[in-house]
C-alpha cells in the first residue's frame, strides 16, 4: 500500500474514531450520573447537524457570507439548541423514570430516537434523502514526504482532539466536574453534601448533548452531507464504544470510539487483502461481530467497570 | 470437631481487593442446633452467608457440609444439598403471587424439563394441587390469615407477612440448614418475637434442621440460640452460650460495649 | 365460581365479543379514511359508554370464569372474518400479518416478558426465518413443513451464537448484544450477493402436503382468495404458539423464568439455573419468531433487507409493551392496532414510526403495564373455574 493511500485510511480512521468518541463520552457521562442509557443520543447528534444546516440556510438568507462567521453561528446555535434538547430529554423522559426498571429508560429513549429521526425526516424539506452540507473549511492538501492529508480534515481532527481534551479537563479538573463525579460516584451522598442532584444531571445532559451537536457538525463538514438516519448508526456505535470501554469510564469511551473505527478500517482494508471473498462492504458486519465477541470475552468492558452492572 | 457437625468452615477467608471480610474463620454448625452469629456491622456475618451459599467464591479455606466438601460449589448445587437462606433486605418477587414466591423455593423437588412442563399437564396438575395444599399448610403455621392470600401479589402484603413468605420459601424444600439474615430488620419487637415462635413451631413439625441466625436483637439471640459465635473484623473472637459470650470481656469491648 | 351460561355477565361477554368483531370487520373492510376515522370515534364511544355503565368488569369476570371462551371467540371471529372477506386479498393479507406477528411476539414475550431478556433483534430473527425459507424452498426440494421448521431452527441456532455474551452480561450490556446483532444482520443482508443484496429474493408459495396455499380457488361463481389458505394456516400457528406459551407460563418453568427476571440472586440461591432458563427462553422464543418469519416470507413471496430493520425490531417490542408485558392476550389487540391502523389511514402511514414512538413513550411514562396488564399466574383456570 502506498503512503498516500495509507495516510488517507489513517486520517479517515482517526476522524471516525473522533466522532465515535464524541458520541461515546455522552453515553458514558449519562450512565455515570444516572446509571441509564440515553439511546436517542445518536439522534440528538443528528438533530445538531440539521440545526447547523438550518442555521447555515438562515445565515445565507440574511446575507452573512463569510464562511468562518457562518461556521461560528452554526456551531453556537446548534450546540445551544441541542444541549437544550438533551436537557429536555433528561427532564421529561429520563428523570421521571428514575425509579422504574433501567430497561424502561433504554426503551423510552430508543423510542425518542425514533421520534427525532422521523420528526426530522418529515419536517425537513425532502428530509428522506441525504442533504448536502456546506464546505466551509479551506480545501487543499498538505503533505510531508509522501504523507498527504486534506487541510479541512486536519482542522477537524485537531478541533476534535481539543474538544475531547477540554471535556476531559472539565470533568477531572473543574469544580463542576467534581460535582458531576460526586453524583456519578454516589448520588445519595452527593445530595446530602449539598449538591443539587437534578441540576447536575440536567447539566451533564446539556454538556453531553452539546458535545454531540459538535460531533454532528463535524460529521457534516467531513462527509459534506447529512442524513436523517445517521444518528441511529452513530448511536449504536457510540453505545458499543462506551460499553467496550466500560460504561461510566471516560477514557474507556474515547478508547472504545477509536477502537471501533480501527475495527471498521481493518474490516474495510485488511480483510479484503486477506481474502477476495470478503469485500470491504463487510466492514460493519466485521466490526459488530468483533464487538459481540469482545463483550462475550469481557462482559463489563475492556477497562473498568461500575459495580452496579457486574454480572 | 464435634461428632454431630453439620457444617464445618475451616480457615475460611474472603478478600475483596485489599479488604479482608473473613479472616481464616473456623466455624462449626452442629446438627439440630440454633446458632447465633453476632458482631458489629461489617464484621463479616453476611459475607459468611454469601460464601456458604456460593454467591461468593472463598479466597481461601474450605467448607464441608455433612462430611462432603462444598467449597466453591455453585449456589444451585449448595441449595440442592439442603442449605437455604433469607436475606437482610426482602428479596421477594413482588409482582408474583404468594404461592409463586413460596414455591420458587422448592425447585430441588421440581421437574424443570420442557416435556414435563409443556406436555404432561395431567401430572403437573396433580403436582400443582399437592403444592397448593403444601404451601397453604406451611403458611398457616405462621398465620392462618396468610394461607387465604395465596393468590395475591406479594406486593399487597405487609412487611411482617413478606418476612413470613420469605421464610416459608426457605422452608418449603425442607432444608437441613437454614440461614436467617437479620429476620427482625424492619419489624417491631412483638412482631419479631411472634415470627421466631412460628419458626420454632415449624421446626418441631418438620425434620429438625439447624439454624444459623444473624441478629442484632439480643433478646432474640438469648431466647432461641443454644450457642453463639461472635465475629469482629472477619475473625471469630468468642464462642459459647449466650451467657458465656456476654460475659466475655473481648466481646464487650468489640460489640456490647459500644451499645 | 362458574357463572351460569344465561347470566348477565355471559350475555354481556357475548355482546362484547360481537361488538368487537363488528368493529374488526368494519376496520378491515373500510375503504376510505373517513370511514376509519368514524370507526375510531365509534370505538372510543363504545369503550367510554361501557366504562361509564361499569360493564367492563362483568365482561372481564365472565371471560375469566370461562377461560376457554375468549380463545374460542377469537378463533371463531377470525374464521368469520376469513369467510366474510373471502374475495378480498388486502384485508386477508392484513389479517394474516396480524396472526403471524402475534406468533412472533409470543416468542419475544417468553424472552422479554418472562425471563427478562429484551431482544432488540426480533426483526432480524424474523428475517432469518424468511431468508432460510427462501434459500431452502428456492434451491432444494425439501417439503415445506420442514422448510418452516428449519426457518425457525435456524433463527434458534443463530440466537445460540448470541447466547454466550447474553448469558455473561446483564442489563445494558445484554441490550447492546442484540442491538449490535440487529445492525450487523441488516448490514450483512445488504452486502451479501448470494442472498440477493438490497433487492432481496423471491420465495415460492407455501405448499403443505399438496395443498398449494398460493392458489386461489374458484368454484363457479365462488371465488376464494389464496390468502384464506394462509389465514387458516397462520391461525393454526398462532393458536399453537399461544397454547404453548400459556402452558409454559402456567408451569414450574414459568415460575422459574419469572424468578430469574425479578431477582437473579434469589433465583440462584434457590437452585434455579439462570443460564438454563435464559437459553430455553431465547431459543424457544426465536424458534417461534423464525417460523412466523418463514411463513410470512412464503406468503408475501418475497424477502428484502428493508423489512428487517432495527425500526421493525422496535415495533415488535412496542407491540409487547402496548399490549402489556407478559400477558399473551395483550399482544392480540396491540398487534392488530399497530399493523392495521397505519395501513388503513394513509395519512398515518407516513407518520407511523413517529406515532408508534410517541405512543410508546406515553405508555412508558403513564401506563407502563400496557393495555391489558399481566395478572397473577393461574395454573389451571379451567379446572379451578369448574370446581368453584
Amino acid at each position: 500500500m502506498s503512503l498516500d493511500i495509507f495516510s488517507q485510511y489513517l486520517i479517515n480512521c482517526l476522524m471516525l474514531g473522533m466522532i465515535y468518541a464524541m458520541v461515546a463520552v455522552g453515553f458514558t457521562l449519562f450512565f455515570g450520573v444516572l446509571d441509564i442509557i440515553q439511546f436517542s443520543h445518536g439522534d440528538v447528534l443528528m438533530v445538531g447537524g440539521f440545526t447547523a444546516l438550518v442555521t447555515y440556510a438562515g445565515a445565507q438568507a440574511l446575507g452573512v457570507a463569510n464562511p468562518w462567521l457562518q461556521l461560528a453561528l452554526m456551531v453556537l446555535i446548534a450546540t445551544a439548541l441541542t444541549a437544550g434538547l438533551g436537557v429536555l430529554v433528561a427532564r421529561y423522559l429520563v428523570l421521571p423514570l428514575k425509579n422504574a426498571p433501567p430497561l424502561n429508560t433504554l426503551l423510552i429513549t430508543l423510542m425518542m430516537g425514533m421520534v427525532l429521526r422521523e420528526g426530522v425526516r418529515l419536517a425537513y424539506p425532502n428530509g428522506s434523502n441525504p442533504q448536502p452540507f456546506p464546505r466551509l473549511l479551506p480545501g487543499g492538501v498538505w503533505s510531508v514526504g509522501g504523507f498527504e492529508a486534506r487541510i479541512d480534515s486536519t482542522i477537524l481532527l485537531l478541533v476534535g482532539l481539543a474538544l475531547i481534551t477540554g471535556l476531559h479537563l472539565l470533568i477531572t479538573r473543574s469544580k463542576l466536574g467534581l460535582a458531576i463525579r460526586a453524583v456519578a460516584q454516589d448520588g445519595e451522598t452527593a445530595r446530602i453534601m449539598g449538591i443539587n442532584f437534578n441540576w447536575i444531571v440536567l447539566l451533564t445532559f446539556g454538556i453531553g448533548s452539546g458535545m454531540a451537536a459538535l460531533g454532528g457538525v463535524m460529521n457534516g463538514l467531513y462527509y459534506t452531507e447529512i442524513n436523517f438516519g445517521v444518528g441511529l448508526l452513530l448511536g449504536v456505535i457510540g453505545f458499543a464504544a462506551a460499553i467496550l470501554g466500560g460504561l461510566g469510564n471516560l477514557y474507556g469511551a474515547i478508547l472504545g470510539g477509536f477502537l471501533f473505527a480501527a475495527l471498521q478500517t481493518v474490516g474495510a482494508v485488511v480483510l479484503p487483502m486477506l481474502s477476495q471473498h470478503i469485500p470491504s462492504s463487510y466492514k460493519d458486519v466485521f466490526a459488530f461481530a468483533v464487538v459481540i465477541a469482545l463483550i462475550a470475552w469481557r462482559p463489563t468492558g475492556l477497562i473498568a467497570e461500575k459495580s452496579t452492572e457486574r454480572a | 470437631m464435634a461428632e454431630d457437625a453439620l457444617l464445618v468452615a475451616s480457615g475460611l477467608t474472603m478478600r475483596f481487593g485489599g479488604l479482608v471480610a473473613l479472616d481464616a474463620l473456623d466455624l462449626e454448625v452442629r446438627s439440630r442446633e440454633v446458632l447465633g452469629l453476632i458482631g458489629p456491622n461489617g464484621s463479616g456475618k453476611t459475607t459468611f452467608f454469601n460464601v456458604v451459599t456460593g454467591l461468593y467464591n472463598a479466597s481461601d479455606g474450605s467448607i464441608a457440609f455433612e462430611g462432603g466438601d462444598i467449597t466453591n460449589l455453585s449456589p444451585q448445587e449448595i441449595y440442592r444439598l439442603g442449605i437455604t437462606r433469607t436475606f437482610q433486605r426482602s428479596r421477594l418477587s413482588l409482582s408474583l403471587s404468594v404461592f409463586d414466591n413460596v414455591w420458587a423455593g422448592n425447585f430441588r423437588n421440581l421437574d424443570q424439563g420442557l416435556i414435563h412442563n409443556l406436555f404432561r399437564r395431567k401430572t403437573l396438575r396433580a403436582e400443582y394441587e399437592r403444592a397448593v395444599e403444601q404451601v397453604r399448610a406451611l403458611l398457616a403455621t405462621f398465620d392462618a390469615h396468610l394461607a387465604d392470600r395465596l393468590f395475591q401479589p406479594a406486593a399487597a402484603l405487609a412487611m411482617i407477612d413478606r418476612r413470613r413468605v420469605e421464610i416459608c420459601r426457605a422452608l418449603i424444600s425442607e432444608p437441613r440448614l437454614l440461614l436467617l439474615d437479620e429476620p427482625s430488620a424492619g419489624m417491631t419487637h412483638d412482631e419479631t418475637a411472634e415470627l421466631m415462635d412460628d419458626i420454632m413451631q415449624v421446626r418441631e413439625k418438620l425434620a429438625p434442621f439447624s439454624i444459623v441466625i444473624i441478629e442484632h436483637e439480643m433478646n432474640v439471640i438469648q431466647r432461641i440460640t443454644q450457642r453463639c459465635v461472635v465475629l469482629n473484623y472477619g475473625e471469630k473472637i468468642a464462642e459459647g452460650t449466650y451467657a458465656e459470650i456476654t460475659a466475655n470481656p473481648d466481646v464487650q469491648v468489640a460489640y456490647l460495649g459500644q451499645e | 365460581m362458574r357463572v351460569p351460561l344465561t347470566s348477565r355477565p355471559v350475555l354481556l361477554f357475548v355482546v362484547a365479543a360481537l361488538v368487537t368483531w363488528a368493529l374488526a370487520w368494519a376496520l378491515l373492510g373500510a375503504e376510505t379514511q373517513l370511514e376509519v376515522l368514524a370507526l375510531f370515534c365509534v370505538t372510543v364511544a363504545v369503550a367510554v359508554v361501557a366504562a361509564k355503565m361499569k360493564l367492563d368488569a362483568p365482561v372481564a369476570a365472565a371471560a375469566s370464569s370461562h377461560p376457554r371462551a375468549l380463545g374460542i371467540a377469537c378463533v371463531v371471529g377470525v374464521l368469520a372474518l376469513a369467510v366474510v372477506f373471502h374475495e378480498d386479498h388486502f384485508p386477508l393479507l392484513l389479517l394474516c400479518s396480524v396472526l403471524l406477528y402475534i406468533t412472533a411476539c409470543l416468542g419475544l414475550n417468553i424472552q422479554f416478558g418472562y425471563v427478562g431478556i429484551v431482544n432488540f433483534a426480533g426483526a432480524a430473527f424474523f428475517g432469518i426465518g424468511s431468508y432460510t425459507a427462501a434459500m431452502l424452498a428456492g434451491h432444494t426440494g425439501l417439503p415445506h413443513v420442514l422448510v418452516l421448521l428449519l426457518g425457525g431452527a435456524m433463527a434458534s441456532l443463530i440466537s445460540c451464537v448470541l447466547l454466550l455474551p447474553v448469558l455473561r452480561t446483564r442489563g445494558h450490556y445484554a441490550a447492546l448484544v442484540t442491538i449490535a446483532f440487529a445492525t450487523l444482520f441488516r448490514s450483512f443482508l445488504e452486502v451479501n450477493d448470494a442472498l440477493g443484496g438490497p433487492q432481496g429474493m423471491r420465495i415460492p408459495a407455501l405448499n403443505l402436503f399438496g395443498w398449494d396455499l398460493g392458489a386461489d380457488h374458484e368454484w363457479g361463481e365462488l371465488f376464494i382468495s389464496f390468502y384464506d389458505n394462509y389465514v387458516l394456516f397462520a391461525l393454526a400457528l398462532a393458536v399453537l404458539a399461544f397454547v404453548l406459551v400459556r402452558r409454559l407460563e402456567r408451569s414450574w418453568m414459568g415460575v422459574a423464568m419469572d424468578a430469574v427476571r425479578t431477582d437473579e440472586i434469589s433465583a440462584k440461591v434457590y437452585g434455579i439455573s439462570i443460564a438454563r432458563q435464559k437459553i430455553v427462553a431465547f431459543m424457544f422464543g426465536n424458534l417461534l419468531v423464525g417460523i412466523a418469519g418463514a411463513t410470512y416470507g412464503m406468503m408475501t413471496g418475497y424477502v428484502a433487507p428493508n423489512n428487517f430493520t432495527f425500526a421493525d425490531s422496535l415495533i415488535l417490542v412496542s407491540m409487547l409493551l402496548l399490549g402489556g408485558l407478559g400477558n399473551p392476550w395483550g399482544i392480540v389487540p396491540a398487534a392488530a392496532l399497530i399493523l392495521i391502523l397505519p395501513e388503513k389511514l394513509q395519512f398515518i402511514q407516513e407518520y407511523r414510526f413517529l406515532l408508534y414512538g410517541v405512543v410508546i413513550i406515553l405508555i412508558l411514562l403513564f401506563r407502563s403495564q400496557g393495555l391489558l396488564p399481566r395478572g397473577i399466574r393461574r395454573y389451571f383456570p379451567n379446572r379451578e373455574a369448574a370446581r368453584g
